[in-house]
């Protein structure tokens, strides 16, 4: 049988210099499962993604120590080749970072250096990673424009299409949706949801609802110290360890009690506004509004116009194909 | 002084400076066609001079003018072949944050500033040890010498200019330093690249001081890599020197065949970063 974990790490620690980053980190992820690294800024979150790639090579003055064992080969040993290490670890960054060429230029990039030639062939894993980044309709008939003129979130897409093409086993996502609006985050997380049959993911990620929807299996980093791991469901409802609870409760209500609920849906803008506006003028200060919209227009002004106006914006999700969720605090 | 009349008088500040480099840079350029113009004939182009030339009778100055291609191409490609692997090495990848780099970056400063002269004095030396005399390749190791500084100082600073995050990109699929140079490197500072190829060339075909002794002077074309060659810069320099002013108006008129092939590279050379340019990252 194989083994259950696909990365296994033993007494990490990394060092900026003389800054220790990470302390005594031991912790394993489960092989095909979503494991998210939640924390605040700042906790090492993405150091320990770095370390796992290596990546971290790159920080001038760093310095990794312990042992890192993905399918038995130990990554920090400078032995190894890194390289092959790499390919083997797609990376999704914070801000997409399309390379200098043209969209199918950047999906082939990595079949090229890995010696794929043959023109055909070439085409094929272009367009089948394409599909699987969920950007193929879109610029199907433009791969030769420079990858660019794409929108934020199509460069997003697309440089998961790029870290797809070279065959990975694991994908590595550090915020992977701090850049891009709501629409283009949503389109993301599906794409990592479907990814996570055939590929193990760790997310990096300081929005805990994106790790409640996501996450199989969460790490809590906090001041580079390992506070609680385990699988989702244990750790965000019932967390053994208080700064867990802290900080689970510190970004999200989990037992918020909505006061008043009305649905907009078949609305357009500027009536979804006019409508919120309405409903939290009818409810005390302090008191919670949920709104229901379907215009995609909605899901971003409304809760920015409602933040302009001192109300607080709690959550924004989707909760089916077409209607989306927006629970305000009225504010003064 | 309130805020209002501060604005005023820096838009005024800048205004007169702008005034002051298009001007002058505008005097040159008029006193020169001016000068010149009437002088550049089609034989100027398409003869070498013939006797009594520098006395006002029948020739052109092909010479100079193939010898000067001849110099500052040659010495361009000389150049950017040592200068391109130069800058790159001086990234962080490679040795960029070692004390030696330091050195080198404060050396080629150094360099940067130092008169020509002294490098076609230093050149001749060399070649008088070496026992060879004045040609047309002691001329572009020459001028080598006098574009590698600019040329690698320039293409540092726009190779340091390329994000991280592209290499970071590059690494992560797998590359190796190298691929990840010539792939992506490369690629985003093209246009960069090549404005130091071009601001090097520029120094380099203008230069008179450093082809003086080691290039020489001739009214033949070059035959082969050890004849002497001419240049323009030394064209216009002996013919302003004569007493004659025909003479001397065509010394006006080699001039402006200098910032005629100078424009061309450069409209040629915008024109083609222009299409690089279209996959730079911003």
């Amino acid at each position: 049988m194989k083994n259950l974990n696909h990365i296994s790490i033993e007494k990490v620690n990394a060092f900026y210099g003389d800054h220790r980053v990470l302390k005594d980190v031991t912790v394993a992820f489960p092989r095909k499962q979503i494991t998210a690294i939640i924390g605040p800024s700042g906790c090492g979150k993405s150091t320990l993604l770095k370390c796992l790639n290596r990546l971290i090579d790159l920080t001038e003055g760093a310095r990794v120590t312990g042992k890192i064992i993905v399918d038995e080969i130990d990554v920090l040993n400078s032995s190894v080749d890194i390289t092959d290490v790499r390919r083997r670890m797609g990376l999704l960054p914070q801000k997409p970072n399309p390379l200098p060429m043209s969209i199918y230029d950047n999906v082939a990039y990595g079949p090229r250096l890995h010696g794929i030639k043959d023109k055909k062939k070439l085409d094929e894993t272009v367009e089948k990673y394409l599909r699987i980044g969920g950007l193929w309709e879109e610029v199907k008939d433009r791969l030769k424009s420079p990858a660019n003129t794409l929108s934020i979130g199509q460069q997003q897409r697309l440089c998961l299409a790029r870290g797809l093409a070279v065959e990975p086993e694991i994908i590595l996502c550090d915020e992977p949706t701090s850049a891009l609006d709501p629409v283009s985050s949503q389109h993301i997380e599906q794409q990592l949801l479907k990814l996570k049959k055939d590929y193990t993911i760790v997310i990096v990620t300081h929005n805990i609802h994106q790790a409640m929807r996501l996450a199989d299996y969460v790490i809590h980093l906090y001041l580079g110290e390992l506070v609680e791991h385990g699988a989702a469901n244990d750790v965000f409802e019932n967390p053994k360890e208080e700064r867990t609870r802290a900080y689970i409760n510190g970004t999200f209500m989990t037992d918020l009690k909505i006061d008043s609920e009305v649905n907009l849906k078949g609305n357009v803008c500027p009536f979804n506004f006019v409508y919120a506006k309405q409903a939290l003028h009818n409810i005390e200060k302090g008191k919670v509004l949920k709104l229901i919209v379907d215009d995609p227009l909605a899901v971003t002004e409304v809760p920015r116009g409602m933040e302009a106006d001192g109300h607080g914006v709690l959550s924004v999700k989707q909760i089916n194909k077409t209607d989306w969720e927006i629970v305000i605090r009225k504010g003064g | 002084m309130d805020k209002l009349h501060e604005e005023k008088l820096f838009k005024l500040l800048m205004l007169a400076s702008l005034a002051i480099v298009i001007g002058s840079l505008f005097l040159v350029i008029a006193v020169i066609i001016w000068n010149g113009a009437p002088a550049l004939t089609f034989s100027m182009i398409t003869q070498t001079p013939k006797g009594g030339y520098y006395l006002g009778k029948e020739g052109g100055i092909l010479n100079a003018i193939v010898g000067s291609l001849y110099l500052a191409f040659g010495s361009m490609i000389l150049a950017l072949a040592i200068s391109l692997p130069a800058a790159l090495s001086l990234q962080k990848d490679y040795i960029g944050k070692t004390k030696a780099a330091y050195y080198i970056r404060l050396s080629l400063d150094v360099l940067w500033g130092t008169p020509s002269i002294v490098y076609g004095a230093f050149g001749f030396i060399v070649m008088l040890y070496l026992g060879m005399r004045a040609s047309l390749l002691g001329g572009i190791i020459v001028l080598t010498l006098l574009q590698l500084p600019i040329m690698i100082r320039a293409m540092e600073e726009v190779i340091k200019m390329v994000p991280v995050e592209l290499k970071e990109a590059s690494y992560s699929l797998g590359a190796t330093k190298l691929e990840t140079t010539f792939g992506v490197v490369v690629k985003q500072a093209l246009p960069g690249i090549v404005t130091a190829v071009l601001l090097a060339f520029g120094r380099g075909i203008g230069d008179a001081a450093s082809v003086l002794f080691t290039a020489g002077y001739t009214d033949s074309l070059p035959r082969s890599l050890f004849d002497p060659v001419a240049s323009l810069p030394l064209a216009v320099f002996f013919q302003l020197g004569t007493p004659f002013p025909e003479v001397q108006a065509r010394a006006y008129a080699s001039a402006l065949i200098l910032l005629i092939i100078v424009l061309a590279l450069s409209l040629t050379s915008r024109y083609l970063s222009k299409r690089f340019l279209k996959n730079i990252i911003r």
